[in-house]
């Protein structure tokens, strides 16, 4: 392949033979013809010797998965098998488009010598959580005088998984220790009085009632039968259900509805885990696209992690087998978190909540409300304004009815924007915890 | 690398300096290098404008009185006077009037007399502007090459100094030319033409050796240049955040905004961000962490790892000077003498008769001795390494690209994932038609009994 500069030097010589040819001047000719014969006398031997299959490039990263703003170091080692220089070499590392380079850069210019090897590294921050690949990489070869190259690209790509970001749980923590208060502050314990060995209080004794408990003491000074309760500790279990329908995906990159819904799946599995209730996460659209199932282990929170690092909006939201297949699946009572932002028909998600709760199950509907996830009104002008107003009502009466309609059932649906997203799943939970919500 | 650089610019310059000298000294005997002749230019093109001006505006003014003196052409006394107050007076003297025109005539036919010899002066005065204009414009590219490492303002400078050559070609002055063509080697190598084409061609040949020793070795000088300004930066951007956070007044005279900005594309997003620098920072509190983050990223790296450095600067790749330096003569050399003697083959009427076989009438002719026959050998020969060139590729089986070749077990997973998508898609589809089948029978069963779940539903959709 010739080069833009082996172009500029063929223009020369052609340009010098032809005036050579119109002047009659044999010097113009010669200098063509030195031109010219420059540019190709050389081709035979960098063909012979620019095998780029001689090259080989080996990518190193620190981790294969990272959160969302981490930072992660790739190191490039590209060795030259054959037995022969290659004078000048240029080795393009690719990373997503979305990530940012840090330190350092992924490209190099060099020439490497047989059987040696050139190492250099880069620093990425990860920016959106998801499935990503680090690669390809390019090689470009070019002879001495950068008059003609070969390229090659080396397919071979490193898959990194891109946790979403634990900056909230990160700016909690930061939070927690500014007011040098425990971990459990603000947070009730959930206590179930009747069994235990902590005392609770009294009350009257009632037909049926252990005679063991009885407080003879109390009944002699009180003239009734009194007996004594106790209570103990439990603790709850939650179950979030991320909405990943198209529509969830609706608002500016990075802080869509879906982002959102992600962010505080994954810091309520993380205030579940640390206070160690339990704390499931199902992604659903029209299909279950993960499910990790409510556990304390160790390592349930890159479960939970993994399965929403994959979740990607598309599709429509199909409530109905979403309960059906976490029911099937989860044996205690649960409190369900839907985070879903109610566009499609309301009969699924009614008929799903209809199942959830003649298993026993509770349920609340965090919902995002679309327009406030998107563009601000005052961007627009005077038409789109009006329309996004006539649409935001529409949406809103929409919603509304729903809400009215499970609110008969004890199913509450909070409205969320950008803003509240977070604090409205924090305050869910605690309420859960002090309502002794579904416990086990 | 930098002292094999060096040596190159220093070959660079000679080897530019002694082909622009053969090309002022061989034109030399044109007598065309007046140092005027930009100025001669410049006051020639006035003249031309000066005379058309001269020629409008008086048949404008003689035109627009006798429109308005009913038709008759304004008296000679009037035009004389015109001419001679007016134009004169102007400071556009056209050029060979002299006295007064007095009138309409006159001036027309000054005007069909001057004009011819103003055109005349001009062509002859824009080739003496010309030579000069690509001289000094060679130069300049010159001397960008010298700084920039940029092979356009090589080529640019090496075809504006050829271009003077290719003018007073066209000129038809004294140039230097090897009519006819030597047949013997040595009278060749010795002919200033030759030694012309030869300096040129080395010009060439050094200043792109030159850029890539230059591009070789500055990459890895750069990246080692960077990584220092980008750590700096941070540093910087750190300190500051903390000063910001202690409540102490930050000024910019450690880094300024703009160097901060030039460090590096991340901490150019954070001061997007509004990180370094105003109060306002701290409330970004993602920003401030990611740059602190960052930071302790770096030093651990640094700290646990000895070859990070080395390998952030890519100090390893930087190629050896001495190889460098002999590899550059080696090549130089093959190239040169290989496309002189090449050349010679190429242009030589001698071998072209003795190697074509020629008829008799055709070696006799004057034809032989035209510069185009040398294309009867040139064309095959050129076509003929790229050709080679091409085969090698064929034999050593180059890879361009290599396609992506999944293991078989990737392969399997694959099939895998996508298998256990359908079958979940498949039984939700069931699923949901199972429900929706059940739900219609027990609607026509039990008519009466409504459930409360359907009740609400239908008065969402009454409300």
């Amino acid at each position: 392949m010739i080069t833009q500069r082996g172009f500029v030097v063929t223009f020369a010589g052609v340009l010098l033979l032809t005036s050579g040819f119109s002047f009659v001047n044999f010097y113009l000719v010669l200098l063509g013809v030195y031109l010219v014969i420059g540019l190709v006398v050389t081709l035979p031997l960098f063909a012979l010797t620019a095998n780029l299959a001689g090259i080989e490039v080996d990518r190193q990263i620190d981790k294969v998965k990272v959160f969302s703003g981490d930072f992660l170091r790739v190191r490039v080692t590209i060795r030259n098998v054959s037995r022969r220089h290659f004078d000048f070499i240029e080795v393009h590392d690719q990373y997503p488009e979305t990530w940012i380079l840090a330190i350092g850069e992924n490209f190099i210019a060099s020439r490497i010598e047989p059987g040696s090897s050139i190492t250099f590294s880069y620093i990425l921050q990860a920016r959106m959580r998801g499935r990503y690949d680090i690669g390809p990489t390019e090689v470009i070869m070019r002879d001495r005088l950068g008059f003609h190259y070969y390229k090659r690209t080396l397919k071979e790509k490193t898959e990194v998984l891109v946790y979403p970001t634990w900056k909230d749980v990160r700016r909690m923590e930061a939070l927690g220790k500014q007011r040098q208060l425990g971990l459990m502050f603000g947070a009730h314990r959930t206590k179930t009085v009747g069994m235990g060995a902590d005392f609770a209080g009294f009350r009257e004794y009632v037909p049926g009632d252990e005679f063991r408990l009885i407080d003879w003491k109390t009944s002699a000074k009180t003239g009734d039968m009194v007996i004594r309760q106790y209570e103990m500790e439990k603790n709850i279990q939650v179950i979030c259900m991320v909405d990943s329908s198209g529509s969830m995906g609706n608002g500016y990159p990075e802080n869509t509805k879906l982002e959102y819904a992600i962010r505080a799946a994954v810091l309520l599995t993380h205030i579940g885990l640390e206070r160690k209730d339990l704390v499931g996460t199902c992604v659903f659209s029209d299909i279950v696209h993960g499910f990790a199932p409510p556990s304390t282990r160790p390592n349930h929170m890159y479960n939970v992690l993994e399965v929403l690092a994959e979740a990607e909006p598309k599709g429509w939201s199909d409530y109905e087998t979403a309960i059906q297949y976490v029911v099937n699946n989860t044996k205690k009572r649960s409190l369900f978190i839907w985070m879903t932002d109610l566009e499609e028909s309301p009969a699924p998600l009614l008929n799903a909540m209809k199942t959830l709760v003649a298993n026993g199950h509770k349920a609340m509907v965090i919902s995002p409300f679309g327009p406030w996830f998107e563009a601000p009104v005052g961007q627009f002008g005077p038409v789109e304004k009006v329309l996004s107003e006539a649409v935001s009502e529409e949406l809103w009466e929409r919603r509304t009815k729903i809400a009215r309609a499970l609110a008969r059932f004890g199913i509450e649906v909070i409205n969320v924007g950008p803003e509240d997203f977070l604090p409205a799943i924090i305050k869910t939970y605690n309420q859960a915890k002090q309502k002794g919500v579904a416990m086990f | 690398m930098k002292v094999v650089t060096w040596i190159l610019r220093i070959a660079s310059i000679v080897t530019f300096s002694a082909m622009a000298y053969l090309v002022y000294w061989l034109l030399d005997s044109n007598d065309i290098w007046h140092w005027n002749a930009p100025y001669d230019f410049i006051v020639t093109v006035f003249r031309l404008l000066s005379l058309v001006i001269f020629f409008l505006s008086s048949t404008m003014i003689s035109g627009l009185s006798s429109a308005f003196a009913g038709g008759d052409l304004p008296n000679d006394l009037v035009v004389g006077l015109y001419n001679t107050l007016v134009l004169r007076t102007w400071y556009i003297q056209p050029y060979g009037v002299e006295g007064p025109l007095v009138n309409l005539q006159q001036v027309w036919t000054s005007f069909g007399a001057n004009m011819s010899s103003v055109l005349f002066a001009l062509w002859d005065n824009t080739f003496l502007f010309l030579y000069f204009l690509c001289a000094g414009l060679g130069i300049a590219l010159f001397l960008q090459s010298l700084s920039k490492m940029n092979h356009k303002s090589v080529g640019g400078a090496f075809l504006s100094i050829q271009a003077i050559i290719i003018l007073a070609s066209f000129k038809l002055l004294i140039v230097p030319n090897l009519d006819p063509f030597p047949t013997d080697f040595l009278v060749f190598l010795g002919d200033w033409a030759q030694i012309l084409a030869i300096v040129s061609f080395a010009y060439l040949e050094v200043s792109y050796q030159m850029i890539y020793s230059y591009s070789v070795g500055k990459p890895v000088e750069d990246r080692e240049e960077t990584l220092k300004k980008q750590l700096l930066a941070l540093r910087q951007a750190t300190r500051k955040q903390d000063a910001i956070e202690r409540g102490e007044r930050v000024t910019s005279t450690s880094m300024s905004r703009s160097t901060s900005v030039t460090a590096f594309s991340f901490l150019r997003e954070a001061i997007e961000r509004k990180v370094v620098g105003t109060q306002d920072a701290l409330e970004n509190l993602d920003a401030v962490s990611d740059v602190r983050r960052l930071q302790i990223y770096v030093d651990n790296l640094l700290q646990t790892d000895s070859k990070a450095r080395d390998e952030l600067t890519a100090k390893a790749a930087a190629p050896s000077s001495m190889y460098i330096i002999g590899s550059t003569i080696t090549g130089f050399a093959i190239r040169f003498l290989s496309v002189v003697a090449i050349a010679f083959l190429l242009m030589s009427p001698v071998v072209l008769t003795s190697l074509l076989d020629l008829p008799i009438g055709i070696r006799a002719s004057m034809e032989i001795l035209q510069p185009e026959m040398m294309l009867l050998l040139f064309l095959p020969v050129v076509l003929l390494f790229p050709f080679i060139a091409m085969v090698i590729s064929w034999f050593s089986k180059r890879a361009e690209v290599v396609k992506e070749t999944l293991t078989k077990e990737d392969k399997e997973l694959e099939k895998k994932r996508k298998k256990d998508l359908a079958r979940r898609r498949k039984e939700a589809a069931r699923a949901r038609k199972e429900r929706e089948k059940a739900r219609r029978k027990r609607r026509n069963e039990t008519e009466t009994k409504v459930d409360e779940w359907d009740k609400a539903l239908e008065e969402v959709y009454r409300k």
